[in-house]
């Protein structure tokens, strides 16, 4: 399991408590100590220089939105594509508007890069079919019933494919929007990739699944996740019966997928609960999670056992079905329904919930604009989310909401990159030409430098899914390793000698002092000036006590390698991280 | 380490090149008149530990009812499973008596410690908050306030920052094993997040351009913003990390450690530990624990070897502490180990457990009294918790504020744990008992009762 670190959660019990017992100024009952307060003077690592640690002071300024749009509804800009942006409109709104647009219909986006980079790729399990059960039928044949054209059969295959897939589409597709929130919902509904071999060779099936309805409805790909092979195994629910029931999917379904930890009120009885101005529970209780879990009795999956085909495929077990009424968030669910009925019920009684839309709504800012996102955003999103929760592009709408908001362009500096975040807007910001491949000591020996982040994709351990606060990406662990990442990057290069990211080879050649190869550099990889005394620093450190207006000789390998080594410091600073 | 080491001198600050000139003295921060030179270590097993299968009835009634409710995955009492006994009532799980193949003299075991009343068992701990989520409850335990998650500190940090026995200065007051920093440290700037020391280090890039990075760094850094800050905190952990690595890492005392991240983390701590740069507080991770399905029948199976794990881990560790003279730690150190719940009594359909209440925490001490400490509430279906999961009877702030108050010298309870009251010791460890100050009632916990008064 994994440590919460999500230190925004709203407190609803606590805070609710405290307003009824009218003691009022709840927050100051728990002593707080500010950031600035830290250890006594003097105490932790003594190297720590005399500062002021105050939150607010060097904060970036906000840049120019294209910037904001494209490392927020993707993983930053390539060459090129800010002045695409730019050209979008007259002025930002115009240009974020329009950005969104085309971001929002995705099939309209053309992938020429990408597809190429994908076919030579050769991915043996990646895009064999758009049609889930499809895909997922045939993932169980390759490699669990060990029938892989290619011979080789085993469960990480798929596994390790995804994984590159994931990096090249995020580094060279222009679907940008739909890979953050592919991210986004796999993280969402998290599955442990490593959890066992069944997962390891159907988690592919989930990614489908979410990448289908990205922009579409929650409640469709509420089921779809709920009934893929890799959610019925990691959460148990494809053995949950009437004699045995387990309530692991059921739990983590309320507390995670939909109503959230913000809307339970642990071990009442479901009777006490208040209602809201619809008739309907507040928020849930555990009694709710173990009707849920009767609810969902029988939902399995075809593995082998009582005739069922050993498929893989979604598989309803009637006889382990419990077939008697149920109350579930004071939704009446009579005996005997017909197949999958109960469960749907829940589903449609948790996906229509107000406290689901908050939940989600919250999320999504998280992601989208900031680690403590305004609370108006929220409250549109949400009711948007729950209005529309039918509507076929539901999620859209939702989006859209976010994304259009003045908040969304014109704040910034309340998050960093995370580890993915980094690698792949390094590689994009720097050009890099790196199609991950199988069976490449290239790309294993890139895998293993990333893996060291912290954020190896999909396993994160617990159901909860990676972090997404910034307190969490604090840590110094996954800051060393990004900073090593970054800087083995500029240094990386293939069998024949050349350099995955080819700096020289990019850099015109009229820029050639220190000066202007510092500017260069520094508009390609952050796309805006730095601060005088962090650019001085650039200038510097390239210069290196040469006059830094004139030209440098890059017949010498000392004067190559200080290049690359100033770019790996722009991919390193600061300045790079924020979001 | 030569490559390091000019990153280090052109790189980083006064302090560590005043370390550095001390030639390693191990004396200069290890020792310093009379202050507190405990080490405490907080290992958080996550997912839910089957307490009931690691501290177990082997007697009375309630040996009964765990074979009722457990006719699977229940411990035995005979054959080559057999429970351990810790005493006429309790036994322990037969994985912590188990050696690596192939060893030669077997070092302790988890059980052998026991025996040797270095491991203090407490049964039926943990919170009375009544909430089943993972999340909240990891959250809750290790903010140290049970019924709020918005609590900015962790309370290992409101230990460090309220404890008034510690050295003016420390190079490594806290270490936080793993890829994230741990709740119990939020806050924390000055902890120390790593995995392994030997990659804690920026000997990556052109080689010969590598210092000068290292300057620049510096300066793109020393901004004020929360970001600034943590950089150049981590910048100066790697010119102190780098300082003590490079070399691996042999245990000592023919301790032989699991394979594993568990295994490995905990190594990473008593490297540091042993690098005498004045490491007071550790924290460790171990998941894997959430065993709804498949735990394994009859003393075998997963739930066996994961336990194995852990308690070959806890011993390891001991035995390469355990050194003499100036090589033994364990008289300074305290390994605490807990979980965010337990489970259910009753076994189900697929031979796992869902999630529970009370469970066993564990302490391991130099300075330990051995034996199982607190109350068992009883198996019988009336004295379990919500019908089903074995009562909390034992506070598991109250076994966490005896090691602080008689290990650490710490009494400031009202700000490590707000809202707790009414310590009295235990007596897992031996100690100077202090007068807590637990002050104020701030909230004694977060829900407990059906009272909806709150919501309307």
């Amino acid at each position: 399991m994994a440590t919460p670190i999500d230190s925004q959660r709203s407190d609803f019990s606590r805070r609710k408590l405290l307003q009824a017992g009218g003691l009022g100024a709840a927050a100051s009952l728990v002593p707080k100590v500010a950031r600035s307060e830290g250890l006594p003077a003097g105490r932790g690592p003594a190297m720590r220089r005399q500062r002021q640690a105050l939150p607010e002071k060097g904060l970036p300024a906000t840049p120019a939105a294209g910037i904001v749009a494209l490392n927020r509804m993707g993983f930053g800009p390539r060459p090129g594509d800010i002045a695409a942006f730019t050209a979008l409109g007259a002025n930002d709104p115009d240009r974020v508007a329009a950005y969104v647009a085309q971001q929002l219909d995705p099939d309209s986006i053309v992938d020429t890069e990408l597809d190429n980079r994908l076919a030579a790729a050769g991915y043996e399990s990646i895009g064999i079919s758009q049609d889930p059960d499809t895909y997922r039928a045939t993932l169980w044949d390759w490699y669990i019933n060990d029938n892989a054209p290619s011979g080789n059969t085993s469960s990480s295959l798929p596994r390790d494919e995804l994984t590159r897939a994931t990096f090249v589409r995020a580094m060279y597709g222009n679907k940008q929007l739909v890979e953050v929130m592919t991210d986004f919902w796999l993280n969402h509904f998290n599955v442990n990739i490593n959890h066992s071999s069944f997962v390891r060779t159907m988690y592919a099936h989930m990614d489908l699944v979410i990448r289908l309805e990205v922009m579409g409805n929650f409640r469709t790909m509420l089921e779809a996740v709920a009934g893929s092979t890799a959610m019925l195994y990691y959460l148990d629910n494809y053995t949950s019966s009437n004699a045995g029931p387990n309530e692991n999917f059921s739990r983590e379904l309320f507390e995670l997928h939909t109503l959230g930890a913000e809307n339970y009120l642990g071990v009442i009885q479901q009777n006490q609960v208040p209602l809201d101005d619809d008739g309907r529970p507040i928020a849930y209780v555990d009694a709710d999670v173990f009707e849920a879990t009767r609810c969902f009795t029988g939902w399995s999956f075809s593995y082998g056992v009582s005739g069922d085909g050993d498929t893989g495929l979604f598989y309803y077990r009637p006889e382990w079905h419990d077939r008697f009424q149920k109350n579930v968030l004071g939704v009446f669910i009579p005996q005997d329904q017909a197949a999958l009925q109960d469960g749907r019920d829940v589903l449609d009684a948790l996906a229509s919930h107000p406290g689901t839309g908050r939940h989600i709504a919250r999320k999504l800012c998280r992601r989208l604009i900031g680690d403590d996102p305004p609370q108006n955003v929220i409250d549109a999103a949400a009711a948007v989310f729950t209005a529309q929760w039918q509507a076929p592009d539901q999620l859209q709408q939702v989006y859209e909401t976010i994304l259009l908001s003045a908040e969304f362009r014109t704040t910034w500096g309340e998050k960093i990159k995370r580890p993915f975040e980094i690698a792949v807007s390094a590689m994009r910001a720097a050009g890099a030409d790196f199609t991950l491949r199988m069976d490449d000591s290239d790309t294993s020996s890139f895998l293993s430098r990333y893996d060291d982040t912290g954020q190896e994709l999909f396993t994160w351990p617990s159901p909860d899914g990676f972090p997404d606060v910034r307190g969490a990406w604090q840590s110094m662990t996954p800051r060393v390793a990004a900073w090593r990442l970054c800087n083995w990057l500029i240094d990386f290069d293939d069998d024949a000698d050349n350099y995955y990211v080819d700096v020289l080879g990019q850099t015109p050649g009229t820029v050639r002092s220190s000066n202007e190869l510092a500017d260069f550099w520094i508009q390609r990889i952050l796309y805006r000036p730095m601060d005088p005394a962090d650019r001085n620093e650039i200038v510097q450190f390239m210069a290196q006590g040469i006059n830094p207006d004139f030209d440098l000789n890059f017949d010498d390998g000392d004067t190559r390698d200080r290049l690359r080594a100033m770019v790996g410091l722009l991919l390193m600073s600061p300045d790079f991280l924020w979001r | 380490m030569s490559s390091s080491r000019r990153g280090f001198i052109t790189g980083c600050s006064a302090a560590v090149a005043a370390y550095a000139g001390t030639q390693f003295n191990t004396l200069a921060f290890g020792d310093t008149n009379g202050a507190n030179e405990d080490i405490l270590v907080s290992i958080f097993l996550r997912g839910g530990l089957d307490g009931l299968n690691l501290v177990m009835p082997i007697g009375g009634s309630d040996r009964g009812f765990y074979e009722a409710a457990r006719p699977d995955i229940g411990i035995p009492l005979t054959g080559a499973n057999a429970a351990l006994p810790l005493n006429a009532q309790l036994g322990f799980h037969p994985a912590t008596n188990t050696w690596p193949n192939g060893s030669g003299t077997p070092p302790a075991t988890l059980y052998d410690l026991y025996q040797d009343n270095k491991l203090s068992l407490v049964v039926a701990a943990g919170m009375n908050v009544d909430n089943r989520s993972h999340f909240d409850s990891m959250g809750y335990m290790e903010l140290g306030t049970p019924g709020t998650l918005s609590t900015s500190t962790g309370w290992l940090t409101r230990h460090l920052q309220t404890a008034s026995n510690l050295p003016p200065e420390i190079l490594l007051p806290a270490l936080a094993v793993g890829n994230l920093q741990q709740a119990s440290l939020r806050g924390a700037t000055d902890a120390v997040n790593m995995t392994n020391p030997d990659s804690f280090s920026l000997n990556v890039g052109p080689f010969e351009w590598r210092a000068a990075q290292r300057v620049a760094m510096r300066n793109l850094y020393s901004a004020e913003s929360w970001l600034h800050e943590s950089g150049s905190l981590t910048l100066d952990a790697i010119d102190l990390i780098e300082l003590n690595s490079g070399d691996g890492y042999t245990p000592a005392n023919g301790a032989l450690y699991p394979g594993g991240s568990f295994g490995n983390h905990l190594q990473t701590v008593a490297r540091m530990i042993k690098t005498d740069i004045g490491l007071r507080v550790a924290t460790v991770d171990f998941g894997g624990w959430d065993t709804h399905n498949g735990q394994g029948n009859e003393g075998g199976g997963y739930y066996s070897t994961h336990v194995q794990e852990l308690a070959r881990g806890l011993a390891a560790f001991y035995t390469d502490l355990n050194g003499s003279g100036a090589m033994n730690y364990t008289s300074r150190l305290t390994v605490v180990v807990q979980s965010e719940f337990g489970r259910r009594l009753g076994e189900n359909a697929d031979n796992g457990t869902d999630h529970g209440h009370g469970n066993v925490m564990m302490v391991m001490s130099g300075n330990a009294t051995g034996g199982v400490h607190g109350t068992w509430p009883g198996l019988a279906p009336e004295q379990l918790f919500d019908n089903a999961d074995l009562e909390v009877t034992t506070d598991y702030r109250r076994v966490l504020s005896e090691v602080l108050i008689r290990r650490m010298g710490n009494n400031q309870l009202r700000s490590i744990f707000p809202g707790y009251q009414g310590y009295t010791p235990l007596g897992v460890v031996e100690g100077v008992d202090l007068p807590p100050d637990d002050g104020e009632t701030i909230f004694s916990d977060g829900f407990e009762t059906g009272d909806l008064s709150r919501w309307t």
